[in-house]
């Protein structure tokens, strides 16, 4: 049962760094119709920026730099490359994105080596654990748990009640009506990347010290997190909310029980959701037509 | 779609005759750039799995990110097929026949649920069912050896009239001077060549067919498509066979020239390579998927004794070939040579 | 006369929304048939749900007396059910030809016959139909022309004869003139008499005169309902039509 309990908590905390990663992707997947398999990479950068910052100066500074520096590097990337594909074809996108995703890998392999790195926590805060139920969990992920929590609330605000969400809301629907009404969207799409960039890479950031960083931990995260917008429906909000805690659940339930499957059985998942219901838990029932 | 030379009766024997003379270059100009003679032979069979996911994206529209567990399974089928139904007696046409048939069957089953998803959907999916049998090969230890992968496997003869080659066997020495001696190629080569020619004649052929003709008109439109009365679903699904069976063929010969088959030629890196070889090379182009292999595969081999982050330049290569190079270095060559119009098709995927 | 086309209670919803609420036709063969209606009157639905572009939801669709309602689009089309689109769907980056040369060969060689080994310039009847369908259309002089290039007008009357080249028993021409210039307009009038005289014809229309000056009867949609079925002179003096339309004036007060 305590097992069974801290699977539970270990799927919550997986499925909330998902979670951050997809609300990421559907947002910027829903204004800019732009599929990103590039995301992944700000996730990874966010990681290793939050690591150096981390070791030279603090962990605080770390969550502050990280994502100021992806979403830079977000912008920058917009800015050159990704601009002339937005609603070009998806696969273009993809393959433009995928191989970004590639440089990005490489370059940080390059720069930070191969070898898997450790986050270096306050000695108080490494050790420290809190009593939840039956067992004891890291304080560390309890926190961190908290404070996605936190971020998801704040990111759905900022899309209810601002401007700029107002606009990228609308501009999910309809692109075109949002620019003849005079809605500036190709700046709230900016804005919009950069944001769905920064909560990666805060993430990124924030999620080190719970699992150890490699060049590849952006691929690692980025293919479940398809799945979890697959899952919850392109575009959705809540849909990726959702859809993240379901993975994340999932996928601890399954390490309890037959550890090499955990990766398979979210493929297993995404394969029913594309065979039965293609527009996600809580997509728009759009038929997938040829567009 | 491009035409190597001209329409004609004596077009398909000028193509054919072109190949060869340049195949029987090609691993001797490899070896004045630091190649060495395994890596050609290596290259033509690796091309063969770029031209069916080529065939799959250029000609069909479709993205899969799946293509490894076509490559793989075949080399693991023919791998299972030696050592269990033919150990002594080691057939290599029909341990590359046996794959190329599961694949075939296994694209077929995949194909018909998945057609009807588009773009990333269909991406995806395919992603989703390399992943599953990457699970079930790996588990299925009694057969596959899980992790470790089949080694050692009977060397597989290729039955040719009379005789039974080894085509481990190297061509008689003959010293050419800085390309090397001849008898640094194996029959494997030439067997790869020949193995290459016909699928390139292959492929040429189809898609200047009917069948050809069809399957362009969906990629482009598929709702007129459907609307003037074509199964868009069904051609496509065809397409996806035939990119399966090329794709299990080139892994078994693959796994057969190795020698060894492991987990790895089933995996996302794998789908993703031939995404990579074919997008530089040339997508709708005949030789961008051979093109494409070549550089990369070359680059791979070479480069990763000299550089450290040679997966980096790869990574650059393939990301200026989609943003200066859209075409690929075989299509923009092409555009030059022919000008605009027989390429104006961009890569309109579905 | 058996009515070639003929549909019982049919119905069309999207979510919540009844865009086709019981709708009751019947045409008969040789017939030129207007549906007419205000906007959002729901006339480009039915025709997508005797196309096959969607799938009804209530009630049944019946071609020469075959219950064709969960036939696919695809076989309607084989069976003799043409639509020419409201938004002109061509093949931009081909020819004019083979735009035409590309419907003549899927009613030739069937949904699914794929000729791996041969090409379909072998088949003489794929280039006859298509050549022939241009020619109706008086496009045979733009036959090499990518049909990006084309005129919006003559994109429209491509796709009619791309409707044309599958040999049609029931041609569904859903707004042919719009956005065309009067020269073109009444062009396509001409053509679309002609066609009239040899297949059955359904029409969708706005230009009123035209619709009155061809048709052999009009039907009326208003809101997903059929509100009248009937000739030109009848339909132009049922005063719900009028109102419909004119909100309750009737057009005596409209000429006047």
């Amino acid at each position: 049962m305590d097992a069974l309990f801290q699977a539970l908590l270990n799927g919550l905390v997986r499925g909330l760094i998902y979670v951050a990663i997809a609300i990421g992707l559907t947002i910027i997947f829903g204004t800019l119709r732009l599929v990103n398999f590039a995301h992944g990479a700000f996730y990874a950068i966010g990681a290793y920026v939050g690591l150096v910052v981390a070791e030279k100066v603090g962990l605080i500074p770390a969550f502050l730099v990280a994502p100021a520096a992806v979403a830079v590097f977000a912008i920058l990337l917009d800015r050159l490359v990704l601009r002339h594909f937005y609603g070009k074809e998806a696969t273009s996108q993809l393959l433009i994105t995928f191989g970004i995703a590639l440089v990005a890998e490489e370059t940080l392999r390059l720069i930070f080596g191969g070898t898997t790195q450790q986050y270096p926590l306050p000695p108080g805060l490494a050790s420290a654990s809190t009593t939840i139920g039956p067992i004891t969990y890291p304080t560390y992920q309890l926190l961190f748990a908290l404070g996605v929590i936190v971020m998801i609330v704040a990111v759905w605000l900022f899309l209810q009640r601002t401007n700029y969400g107002l606009i990228v809301r609308a501009g999910t629907r309809d692109r075109i009506m949002v620019q003849l009404l005079g809605g500036n969207i190709s700046q709230a799409s900016t804005v919009v990347f950069a944001l769905g960039a920064a909560l990666a890479g805060l993430v990124g950031a924030a999620t080190s010290p719970i699992y150890d960083i490699d060049p590849q931990t952006g691929f690692d995260f980025l293919v479940p997190s398809f799945v979890v917008v697959v899952v919850g429906g392109l575009g959705s909000f809540w849909g990726a909310v959702l859809g993240g805690l379901l993975i994340g659940e999932l996928q601890a339930i399954t390490t309890l029980i037959y550890a090499p499957a955990a990766d398979v059985v979210i493929y297993i998942c995404m394969a029913l959701i594309l065979l039965l219901r293609p527009q996600g838990l809580l997509g728009e029932s759009e038929v997938i037509r040829p567009a | 779609m491009t035409s190597f030379s001209t329409e004609g009766p004596g077009a398909d024997a000028r193509f054919l005759l072109l190949g060869a003379v340049a195949l029987a270059i090609f691993p001797f100009a490899l070896h004045l750039v630091g190649g060495y003679a395994g890596l050609a032979t290596q290259i033509l069979i690796i091309s063969v799995a770029a031209i069916g996911f080529n065939l799959l994206l250029g000609y069909a529209g479709m993205l899969s990110y799946g293509q490894a567990m076509f490559y793989g399974g075949g080399g693991y089928v023919a791998a299972i097929l030696l050592i269990r139904t033919m150990p002594n007696h080691p057939n290599l046409w029909l341990a590359a026949l046996g794959a190329t048939l599961v694949t075939t069957l296994l694209a077929l089953a995949i194909g018909a649920v998945s057609v009807r998803l588009y773009g990333i959907y269909f991406a995806l999916l395919t992603l989703a069912f390399a992943q599953m049998i990457f699970f079930v090969v790996e588990q299925a230890k009694d057969w596959t050896n899980g992790d470790d992968g089949l080694q050692s496997f009977p060397n597989a003869l290729l039955p040719l009239g009379p005789w039974n080659l080894d085509l481990r066997t190297p061509l008689p020495a003959l010293p050419l001077g800085p390309f090397g001696n001849l008898s640094d190629l194996h029959l494997w080569y030439v067997f790869a060549a020949v193995m290459l020619l016909a699928v390139l004649w292959f492929v040429r052929t189809l898609t200047r067919s009917q069948f050809g003709e069809v399957l362009d008109a969906i990629r482009e439109n598929e709702e007129r498509s459907v609307f003037v009365g074509f199964n868009g679903p069904a051609y496509r699904l065809a397409a996806f066979a035939i990119s399966g069976a090329l794709t299990g063929f080139s892994g078994a010969l693959k796994a057969m020239y190795d020698g060894t088959v492991a987990v790895d030629s089933l995996g996302i890196e794998r789908s993703g390579s031939f995404v990579i070889y074919t997008v530089v090379g040339g997508v709708q182009t005949l030789l961008g998927p051979v093109v494409g292999t070549a550089l990369i595969v070359y680059l791979e081999n070479v480069l990763s004794g000299v550089i450290s982050f040679w997966q980096l330049i790869e990574g650059l290569i393939f990301v200026l070939a989609i943003v200066f190079l859209p075409n690929g270095i075989v299509g923009t060559i092409l555009r030059r040579r022919h000008g605009r119009r027989t390429l104006a098709r961009s890569v309109k995927v579905r | 006369m058996e009515p070639i086309l003929q549909t019982t209670g049919l119905g069309k919803s999207f979510g919540r929304f009844a865009a086709n609420v019981d709708i009751d036709f019947a045409v008969a063969p040789g017939e030129l048939r207007a549906v007419i209606g205000p906007n959002g009157a729901g006339k480009t639905t039915f025709f997508n749900l005797i196309a096959g572009t969607v799938p009804a939801t209530t009630g049944t669709i019946r071609f020469k007396g075959q219950n064709i309602t969960r036939t696919a689009g695809t076989h309607r089309v084989h069976l003799g059910i043409a639509k020419a689109f409201q938004t002109a769907n061509v093949y931009v980056d081909q020819s004019v030809l083979q735009n035409c040369r590309l419907a003549a060969l899927a009613h030739v060689q069937g949904a699914f016959a794929p000729q791996f080994f041969r090409r379909s310039t072998r088949l003489g009847q794929v280039d006859a139909l298509a050549c022939a369908a241009l020619a109706r259309l008086e496009l045979d002089n733009l036959a090499e022309v990518r049909c990006g290039d084309l005129s919006h007008g003559d994109k429209k009357l491509l796709d009619i004869a791309i409707a044309l080249a599958t040999e049609p028993e029931i041609l569904l021409l859903d707004e042919p003139v719009a956005g065309m210039s009067r020269d073109e307009a009444r062009k396509t009038e001409i053509l679309v008499r002609r066609l009239a005289s040899e297949m059955t014809v359904l029409i969708i229309e706005h230009d009123i005169d035209l619709v009155m000056g061809i048709s052999d009867s009009i039907t009326v949609l208003h809101q997903g309902r059929v509100l009248a079925t009937g000739t030109p002179t009848a339909i132009r003096e049922n005063p719900a039509v009028q109102e419909a339309y004119l909100g309750g004036h009737s057009a005596a007060e409209m000429h006047a």
